[in-house]
């Protein structure tokens, strides 16, 4: 009888849970779109996420049509009357175009999420092992470090350090960081959701700490490093794994809520938060430029939580029982990890 | 024999004029009430001798006097200066070098205080030691440039006698703007112990026809009547008006959609903030003549260049710029509420000759650029984050952008922006967006403020150019001291001219302001004040 890895396991669990793959080829798809922006912008619209077009006209359904008209209102969607430019329309009356800041700020948001949820999980990883493995004064040191983080609500946290660092940068040493860099957003984002990962990675770490492989290893004279390594982080993966893909989504959300309020991303660049906001001064005429950039975060966030719960439940052992009850896989198949 | 009957229609009909008389009221309006407002943002200061901002000013107009103010009236009347706590105009004798006033008699602060002559020398000496961005308005006072410096020892050119109310005040030259100047929201008189720091959170007592009497830190501030203004200050004060409303009550609502959609669902009488350039137009169109109003405040609407730091220390450097701002695009962006111009003075200004020395050419722009080979392209771009002006601040890091530099635009909060941007501790001060509104109808007052090298200061800084031309400086001075007439106001025309061939800023155009109000206002009787804005004792519900 052949025995099956657990990652097989986990990979034939996750294949049976259709919603979830579902959810990661939407997520796939929204990712495939970003990252043609630059192709959409050179080869059809012709413009960049930038470039203003307030006082040009364009040639679309056979007429000349002003991109933004003398009252201040800019152009609707052209679909595809004038070639694809301004797919979606003009994002106001700077006149770019929408469609091509629509992919650009998903760039960016996407961009801040995926770097803010690998600092999280980095350091929330690391922090976690340190605190759970050493114990004693070094546990408290950093459990202490971490509830004052915690103190602070996730969300009024951010705005205040996105507020003083947005004007003045962050100054260490001799890294300087501008107020209006990426960096400052994906420090801040990254930064705030430590406390949420580092210690239920501590409380694992504490469990794992006590078993006999432990024990082993350091019987075999292996150091800290090498058993934190080699025999914890492995047993860890696969929740460090379904923790990031959550703070992914956490991320994304918390950037565009900083974004909105003027404390994230900074303009002219512009991330879907930073749409959403801009587009809030043109609700009544042009509704469709708040609707789209808060259409992507939804699906994008809807999509990431989604997937992950699927990964978490094809990763994590304890919920084997409800796995088999909707994917009909056998007892012996379940229990063992063997395959029929 | 008496008629019992003629004598009951009698009474009858007496009676019932009396009742039609008293229902018709004496103003044909509704006495009292509570006046909701809305701001876009909290007023940079809710202390009079620190604010320099439109929103505090309207605010403040109508709660802290000064010894002159100016007429509670609209368009070119109010532009005049007429006696508040003074009794009269002033006495200028010493060939414009003293003035002398006289305090009314029984006057009295909202919390009893008696009101005397020498709290207006310790409210003067209170704005240089809260290094006020006003106070260079009375550094001509004898002793106030060393006490500005010192903050010891008072200002010996302000003499008073609190017996007699009498204040004598001597000037180190003749100042033709001084009157004005006694007008401001900065020389307005407050208690003689009042702490020289910012008062926002707690304003000092009143002396007008309302009092703050609670503030919420950008979050909103109610108004009461001062109780003693009925008792003491009214009586005596025939240049401003009682009001109609009992209170007060304002709050900041950052969205403008959302402001409009409250005035028109009656939630809110008035809003101060500009309607956004996506609702103005259609707000225009269904209320205007009922609920709006288009007032048209002298102001200039402009991008300063520091001219201190590279790249903009190079004069082709703000000539190109000013030759590539599109002020077309700018009226498209400021939705049709915005009068394109391109020079200091704007119209309706005394002085003012219309001229463009930088007609949009963006090739001889780049031009220029070419010749100047700037080093330094990295530019920082200030704008405060209220629309459009931050799609303006958009629209110019676009320009410099296309001009070859590596501008980046910061956006700052409404409420903090000038007091960041007049911070020379602010780092990365190269160029922003700017709103000047007068602050008196005098020419100097644009001068004196944004070119004048007297102005740059620390803090509360005006002159963000930080232009220093010893010549001009001394031209400014000299105009300053003579009183205005055809001949200082062809020389100002003059001066206009000769900043903008140094080109420290690029001014693009001067705005308009809506007032709108409810349905339950009645917008004949607001008035806007040039230099205040809409005066808070004029609202009145229908």
């Amino acid at each position: 009888m052949a025995v099956v890895g657990p990652w097989r396991l986990a990979w034939r669990r996750l294949r049976r849970n259709r919603v979830a793959l579902g959810f990661l080829g939407l997520f796939v798809a929204i990712v495939v779109f970003c990252l043609a922006a630059p192709l959409w912008a050179s080869e059809v619209a012709h413009t960049g996420p930038n470039k203003t077009h307030t006082l040009e006209k364009i040639q679309a359904g056979g007429e000349v049509r002003e991109v933004v008209n003398r009252e201040g209102r800019p152009i609707g969607p052209q679909w595809l009357e004038a070639d694809g430019k301004f797919f979606l329309g003009a994002d106001g009356r700077l006149g770019r175009d929408e469609m091509v800041r629509l992919m650009y700020g998903g760039r960016t948001s996407l961009e801040i999420g995926f770097a803010a949820a690998l600092l999280t999980t980095l350091l929330g990883t690391l922090l976690g092992l340190l605190a759970g493995y050493y114990g004693g004064w070094p546990d408290t040191l950093i459990s202490r470090a971490l509830d004052v983080i915690w103190a602070f609500p996730v969300t009024l946290l951010a705005i205040s350090l996105g507020l003083v660092l947005a004007v003045g940068g962050l100054q260490i040493g001799p890294l300087h960081l501008s107020g209006s860099s990426l960096w400052i957003t994906i420090l801040i984002i990254g930064g705030v959701y430590v406390p949420y990962m580092a210690r239920p990675i501590r409380g694992e770490v504490l469990a794992l700490r006590e078993r006999e492989f432990v024990e082993a290893a350091e019987a075999q004279g292996a150091g800290p490093g090498r058993i934190m390594l080699t025999e914890l982080l492995p047993n860890l993966s696969s929740t460090i794994i379904v923790f990031f893909a959550l703070n992914v989504a956490n991320a994304m959300l918390l950037e565009a809520l900083l974004s909105f309020l003027g404390v994230g991303v900074q303009p002219p660049n512009g991330s879907w938060g930073t749409m959403l906001s801009s587009g809030l001064d043109l609700l009544t005429s042009a509704p469709l430029l708040t609707y789209l950039p808060g259409a992507m975060i939804l699906l994008t966030v809807l999509a990431v939580n989604v997937f992950a719960d699927g990964l978490r439940d094809a990763l994590d052992p304890r919920s084997k029982v409800r796995i088999e009850a909707h994917s009909g896989l056998t007892k012996a198949e379940s229990v063992e990890g063997i395959a029929p | 024999m008496r008629k019992p009957g003629l004598v009951l229609l009698v009474l009858v009909l007496v009676a019932g004029s009396a009742v039609g008389l008293a229902a018709c009221g004496g103003s044909s309006g509704k006495e009292g009430g509570t006046l909701t407002g809305t701001y876009a943002s909290f007023p940079d200061y809710l202390d009079p001798a620190l604010s320099y901002q439109p929103e505090g000013w309207t605010a403040m107009y109508d709660t802290y006097l000064p010894l002159l103010t100016y007429a509670h009236a609209n368009g070119a009347e109010g532009s005049k200066v007429v006696p508040a706590l003074a009794k009269s105009m002033p006495k200028i004798s010493d060939g414009g070098k003293a003035y002398t006033l006289t305090l009314r008699k029984g006057l009295k602060y909202s919390d009893g205080t008696p009101v005397k002559a020498s709290d207006f020398k310790t409210s003067i000496e209170r704005l240089f030691k809260v290094n006020s961005g006003g106070s260079f308005f009375y550094e001509t006072i004898v002793g106030a440039e060393k006490f500005a410096e010192t903050k010891q020892g008072g200002i010996p050119g302000i003499k008073t006698d609190d017996t007699t109310g009498k204040i004598e005040i001597d000037l180190t030259g003749p100042r033709g703007t001084f009157t004005n100047e006694l007008g401001m929201l900065f020389a307005a008189v407050l208690p003689a112990g009042t702490p020289a720091k910012n008062l926002t959170a707690d304003p000092p007592p009143a002396t007008g026809p309302y009092m703050i009497t609670k503030v919420e830190p950008g979050r909103s501030w109610s108004y009461a009547r001062n109780p003693y203004w009925a008792k003491a200050n009214g009586p005596a004060i025939d240049t401003v008006s009682a009001g109609h409303v009992d209170k007060i009550e304002i709050k900041v609502v950052r969205n403008d959609s959302t402001q409009v959609n409250e005035i028109e669902r009656d939630k809110a009488d008035w809003m101060q903030t500009p309607i956004a350039a996506d609702e103005y137009n259609k707000v225009k169109d269904k209320y205007e003549g009922t609920q709006f109003r288009v007032e048209h405040p002298i102001n200039l609407y402009l991008f300063w260049m520091n001219t201190e730091k590279a790249p903009f220390d190079d004069l082709k450097v703000r000539q190109a710029v000013n030759y590539a701002i599109d002020p077309a695009a700018l009226e498209r962006i400021y939705a049709g509420s915005l009068a394109a111009t391109h020079q200091i003075l704007p119209e309706g200004m005394p002085g003012h000759e219309p001229f463009d020395l930088y007609p949009h050419n963006m090739a001889k722009a780049k031009q220029l650029i070419k010749e100047a080979n700037p080093a330094d392209r990295n530019i920082t771009v200030w704008t405060d984050n209220e629309s459009p002006n931050n799609e303006a601040g958009a629209y110019y890091e676009g320009v410099l952008n296309e001009l070859g530099f590596n501008a980046k635009l910061k956006e700052i909060n409404g409420d903090n922006y000038y007091t960041i941007i007049g911070n020379e501790s602010t780092p990365d001060l190269d160029t922003g967006w700017l709103s000047f509104y007068e602050d008196y109808p005098h020419p100097n007052d644009f001068f004196q403020a944004m070119f004048s090298g007297e102005s740059i200061a620390p803090t509360g800084n005006t002159n963000l150019s930080r232009i220093d031309e010893p010549k001009l400086n001394a031209k400014i001075a000299k105009l300053d001291e003579e009183p205005l007439g055809p001949e200082q106001e062809a020389e100002y025309a003059a001066l206009d001219r000769e900043f903008m061939e140094l080109a420290p800023i690029v001014p693009y155009g001067t705005n308009t302001v809506p007032t709108f109000v409810n349905s339950e206002i009645d917008l004949s009787k607001v008035i806007f004040n040039p230099t205040f804005g809409q005066d808070l004792t004029s609202f009145q519900f229908k």
